[in-house]
């Protein structure tokens, strides 16, 4: 479903990646880890075309994203959903306003845009928080009403940077669960992460960085060596 | 869809109240200063058109002036290019019966004979820059004793002066009117900008959230033209408003200044149509100066 074909990252003198090459298949779960500064999130942000690569090709779902117009690039990215690491809830409006502002983007009814945000908090389990405003959540709930935001528009394909970054063990276990149990009812999940402990748990495709390069990329197994 | 981004705008404009109060001030003054332009417009275009019609020119005929010399002068005067519509005659006996109609001393009427008033031609010119030419040749007509010229104002007898008078008031009344409404719009505006642009500003994050999850940057800068138009409409509305009850409120005064000349309609009918078409086209004009200004607030600050 993605592909990174020698893809190269650099900010003025400073190189995020350097000839990366990854796939990530359809209905797969992958992990990308490694310490801060590696490249996870230039690669989130690659695919989500918030960035452009310096050189080489991203694919996704047969498009090269390099040939995407401004006019795309909406729609193109309406297959995704994101899980961003603050959150980036909107404080002035309740939860189900938050979860519903993907498909208020796509021009969907006020009347179903809340018939479906009851759909995906009661997925995530907070079907009970939908009026209630981002500063009544916990930190875990939290996150639970963003991954239901970005799932609410059955998108091909769940970006999630560094999900469980703020969250203590037991709750970020949780949210890994929760991201596990979308990727079985069929979406593919891209998670960066340097939770190495979830990473071993979880037994995922697991795809390694180091100073923005691949060191390992493994189908599945774990994050440090066998 | 336009109807969330209204919604939007109006959440908007609910949390910082005092910017938006701000900016519907500054838009009130632009179209209270509008209405009263276009009604001072439209009292001087009266004005002038009453003066262009109306008999401006009496000249007053010879006692001993013969029926014939009468209509032969009536005859010429009527094929004269110059003047415009209907030339009147008016008789001794017509002439005292409006003597007594205006006079407010019955006693005057009843020691005078009848034909102490002399005959006269009433008619008027088609340009008032005629006026001067047309009096002096009457001058020289054999019957003619003497020729008034009705359109006085400011005291100044003189034809050409009034003429002079009229149009430059009328000239300084547009020049001194459209220049002030072009400021008023240009700081109203100007106005507007800075509001929608601090709206940006502390709506980035958000903007930037909607951008990543597939928002169109119309779906994005919808609110806030939408935000531009509801502050310019809303000025517009109130300005008119003060301004039409301003001057409903003057009505009798403006009524007792101008006397005959009928700068208010009589029917009101004929007024509410008048301050309707005016209120249709402010409203016109609010929202095109609202989408100015809440376009080049997003073209200045929101970069998408």
């Amino acid at each position: 479903m993605i592909t990174f074909k020698n893809v190269t990252k650099r900010f003025g003198l400073i190189t995020a990646l350097t000839e990366v090459s990854l796939g990530v298949e359809k209905g797969d779960f992958a992990f990308i880890t490694g310490p801060s500064g590696s490249g996870k999130t230039t690669i989130i942000r690659l695919i989500l075309r918030d960035l452009t690569p310096t050189s080489g090709e991203i694919i996704f779902a047969d498009r090269n994203l390099a040939k995407l117009d401004k006019s795309q690039l909406p729609f193109y990215r309406r297959q995704i959903g994101c899980v961003f690491q603050d959150l980036k809830l909107l404080g002035d409006r309740t939860i189900g306003e938050n979860i519903a502002l993907t498909l208020a983007i796509s021009g969907v009814s006020q009347e179903r845009q809340r018939i479906r945000a009851k759909e995906a908090l009661s997925y995530v389990g907070l079907d009970t928080r939908i009026d209630s405003f981002p500063s009544q959540l916990a930190g875990g709930e939290l996150q639970r009403a963003v991954i239901a935001r970005s799932i609410i528009h059955d998108p091909k394909l769940i970006l999630a940077d560094e999900p469980t970054g703020n969250l203590d063990p037991g709750t970020a276990w949780e949210i890994v669960q929760l991201l596990a149990k979308i990727n079985k009812d069929g979406t593919t999940v891209l998670m960066a992460t340097h939770n190495r402990e979830i990473v071993d748990k979880m037994k995922k495709h697991v795809i390694e960085l180091k100073k923005g390069k691949i060191v390992r990329d493994r189908e599945s197994g774990k994050y440090e060596n066998d | 869809m336009f109807k969330q981004h209204i919604s939007t705008a109006l959440v908007h404009i609910r949390r910082s109240p005092y910017q938006a109060i701000a900016a519907i001030a500054i838009m009130t003054l632009t179209f209270f200063a509008a209405t009263t332009f276009a009604l001072v417009a439209y009292v001087l275009s009266v004005t002038i058109n009453y003066f262009e019609t109306r008999p401006q020119i009496i000249a007053f005929l010879k006692n001993d002036a013969t029926p014939a010399e009468v209509s032969n002068l009536t005859q010429k005067t009527v094929q004269d290019t110059r003047v415009k519509g209907e030339v009147r005659y008016v008789s001794h006996e017509e002439a005292f019966r409006i003597f007594k109609d205006t006079t407010d001393n019955p006693l005057a009427t009843e020691l005078v004979p009848a034909d102490v008033l002399p005959a006269s031609l009433e008619f008027s010119v088609s340009d008032l820059s005629f006026a001067q030419e047309v009096i002096d040749e009457f001058k020289k007509e054999k019957i003619v004793e003497r020729v008034e010229f009705t359109g006085s104002l400011g005291g100044e007898a003189n034809a050409s002066q009034v003429i002079k008078n009229l149009q430059k008031v009328t000239s300084y009344t547009r020049i001194g009117g459209a220049t002030l409404l072009l400021f008023l719009s240009f700081t109203a505006i100007l106005t507007l900008l800075i509001v929608i642009g601090m709206r940006v500003s502390v709506r980035r994050e958000e903007i930037n959230v909607l951008t990543l999850m597939g928002a169109t940057p119309a779906f994005v800068r919808l609110p806030f033209l939408f935000e531009g138009i509801i502050y310019a409409a809303a000025g517009a509305f109130s300005g008119f408003l003060i301004a039409t009850l301003l001057i409903l409120y003057l009505i009798p005064n403006i009524k007792f200044y101008f006397g005959e000349i009928p700068v208010i309609p009589e029917q009101i009918l004929d007024i509410g149509l008048y301050f309707g078409a005016l209120l249709l086209i402010e409203i016109v004009a609010a929202i095109v100066v609202g989408l100015a200004g809440a376009w080049f607030a997003i073209s200045r600050y929101l970069k998408i």
